[in-house]
């Protein structure tokens, strides 16, 4: 869902590939589908493809994920992926639904990962942040540095981007910024999110996509957006005057599940208990695009720049506020999304 | 007015797809089919298997998930955000195909006057633009309507507005946006049923001593309606179904049905919900080539000359 337009012409030019490649290669095979763009690309050569050489294993791709995809490969009982990124809330509901594997934990070690990060059908595959980014030449000196004040449109004016989505930690934002404490936020209470997202609502422009979400803030269009970390992280790096919050941010990962009836879910199991297995190859990927590694002793593995742009990082973890609940979110997304769509059209 | 007469006869079923008609052929070898009429039937099996099928199944889904009844419209009825999101729908459609009409016609009509050599200049100038990807061109509106894009920072540089004008994230970008990409869709069959014109009529008309704006009037735009009746069906209708530019250049309050129907699929997973939206919208279409029917001869006018 996240990159779903701009994945679109990814999308097609790796099916054609796919279609071209069919043919030949060996019998063991593993198709990966993540959100596409160069981040999969750096997530398959760092992450997957190392594996694959020495597994003998043929690697195949396509994105970006798609859960409506995922839903109707697995109800027609006709799979063609193996291992997919997806939210954890949709993880949470593939499980529950039975459109999942469950793991093998015998195969899977999930000791080393956060236990929050990890379900029957499911482990993290990266981490992220929800920080608050904003645009380094409108905020030169003083920078909202908590919830509270980039709701305060008094003393940093100006507009601020949110993501389109219900999971896109505006809620969590909102109550925190409202005084909630952060061990509190669980469950959340709408009606109170919306009262506070009430007072800025003329100065909130929503954001689909991460490019939208760059230019936003790099532009100086919304010189505060809540951000994902990564993205705030890869701009600064190519010279655009933005930079990350990490005061009080908001912990949220990525997940890998196997669709049930997957031709290779034993490939698939066997990458991920690598993929834990081995933090090397998860720094390679977080080096890369700042999103951080799912094990502890990954971080030794990472340069000392990017790692101050983890929240992996003992430094940044210290700040963080708390980690999205998604089995929260897997119950209430359906009903928060419509209310969302509501007051956004009001 | 003489070809909007036939219109009682029949409203053909079959004006909807081009594809299915036997092209120029006249009315006599319309009549029966035979044997060569056997080279269809791999387009019907076709048509059957990939749009036939599951449009029942999208009917079925519709009343089925997640229980069965009619749960699924009753919700989208009683539901004034998603109501209104129908309701806008079909204002910006309706925007959209007035704005291209307005603009289309005088085009078309500048088309018809041209030496050959311009006529040419402006139908590549209509058809560069339609043969270049919807999304590159939606990608590059934004480019030049953000609050820091181009048109922005000219007028900001130019003293003219004192902060950006609200060109996108809203009705604006929308309608900007999707009037272009519609426009060729109202100038082809505009330029078409122009061409068609006996010129002579209007000289007729001048030389019994109407004015020009008279003969215009009078006699050559009624002529016209049949293209103006082609043009606002081919762009209301694809309207209606627009998704990837509303989603980009639109804001939450330009939502458009076809955008809900992909959050309702993909993101919330609610198959029978988006399965009841579709239906929702492939009934409204239908309702409305009926009733356009009733006055005109749709097969003719998309379709073709006779």
């Amino acid at each position: 869902m996240r990159r779903v337009l701009t994945a679109g012409v990814t999308l097609m030019t790796v099916s054609a590939l796919a279609a071209c490649g069919a043919a030949g290669s060996g019998d063991e095979q593993l198709t990966v589908v993540m959100w596409g763009g160069a981040d999969q690309k750096t997530h398959v050569e760092e992450a997957v493809e190392p594996w694959a050489e020495d597994a003998g294993v043929t690697v195949k791709q396509d994105s970006p994920s798609d859960y409506a995809k995922f839903r109707a490969q697995v109800e027609s009982g006709n799979v063609s992926w193996d291992v997919v990124e997806v939210e954890p809330n949709f993880a949470h509901t593939a499980c529950e639904k039975g459109w999942a594997e469950k793991l093998d934990t015998e195969v899977v070690d999930t000791s080393e990962l956060k236990a929050e990060e990890v379900t029957d059908c499911a482990i993290p595959v990266l981490e992220y942040a929800f920080t608050i980014g904003y645009n380094t030449e409108t905020f030169p000196g003083d920078h909202p540095t908590t919830w509270a004040e980039f709701f305060d449109t008094e003393k940093f004016p100006g507009k601020r981007g949110f993501w389109k989505y219900a999971t896109g930690a505006m809620f969590e934002a909102a109550l925190l910024a409202d005084g909630v404490a952060p061990e509190d936020l669980y469950p959340l209470d709408i009606d109170r999110a919306f009262e506070k997202l009430d007072t800025i609502k003329d100065d909130i422009v929503f954001y689909e996509t991460g490019e939208q979400q760059q230019q936003l803030v790099a532009s100086g269009e919304a010189p505060l957006v809540q951000a994902w970390n990564g993205r705030i992280f890869s701009a600064a790096q190519e010279g655009q005057p933005v930079a990350n919050e990490w005061n009080e941010h908001l912990l949220s990962y990525d997940q890998l599940v196997i669709p049930k009836g997957a031709p290779n879910a034993d490939q698939a199991m066997d990458w991920m208990a690598w993929y834990v297995d081995h933090p090397e190859a998860q720094a390679g990927y977080a080096n890369e695009t700042g999103y951080g590694p799912i094990t502890e002793d990954a971080v030794e593995h990472i340069d000392e720049d990017v790692l101050s742009e983890l929240p992996t990082s003992p430094e940044n973890a210290a700040k963080r506020a708390a980690i999205v609940d998604y089995a929260w979110w897997a119950d209430n997304y359906d009903e928060v999304t419509e209310r969302l769509n509501e007051w956004a059209a009001q | 007015m003489t070809t909007l007469t036939h219109a009682a006869e029949s409203p053909p079923a079959d004006g909807t797809d081009p594809a299915t008609r036997p092209g120029r052929g006249h009315g006599a070898e319309r009549r029966g089919l035979d044997r060569w009429g056997l080279l269809v039937l791999p387009l019907v099996v076709f048509l059957l298997l990939v749009f036939i099928t599951p449009l029942a199944v999208i009917l079925a889904r519709s009343v089925t998930d997640p229980q069965v009844g009619v749960e699924n419209y009753l919700d989208f009825f009683s539901s004034s955000v998603y109501f209104d999101v129908l309701v806008n729908t079909f204002e910006i459609s309706g925007l959209v195909t007035l704005l291209t009409l307005l603009l289309g016609f005088p085009y078309a009509y500048l088309m018809t006057l041209a030496s050959p050599f311009w006529r040419g200049v402006l139908l590549v100038a209509v058809l560069v633009p339609f043969w270049t990807s919807l999304l590159v061109r939606t990608f590059a509106w934004k480019l030049l309507l953000d609050n820091t894009g181009i048109v922005n920072t000219f007028l900001l540089d130019q003293g003219l507005v004192d902060e950006p004008l609200a060109l996108i994230r809203n009705q604006t970008g929308v309608l900007i946006g999707m009037v272009q990409v519609m426009l060729p869709y109202a100038v082809l069959p505009l330029f078409a049923t122009m061409r068609g014109i006996d010129r002579r009529l209007v000289d007729a008309a001048e030389g019994l001593g109407a004015r020009p704006i008279v003969a215009f009037w009078r006699i050559y735009a009624p002529l016209t309606l049949p293209g103006v009746v082609a043009a606002t069906l081919l762009v209301f209708i694809s309207s209606i179904g627009f998704y990837v530019t509303p989603a980009l250049l639109g804001g939450p309050k330009s939502m458009m049905i076809g955008e809900l129907i992909v959050q309702q699929l993909s993101g919330v997973l609610n198959w029978g919900f988006a399965s009841a939206l579709a239906v929702v919208l492939l009934v409204v279409t239908s309702l409305l080539l009926l009733v356009v029917s009733r006055f005109v001869r749709i097969g003719r006018l998309i379709g073709g000359q006779e």
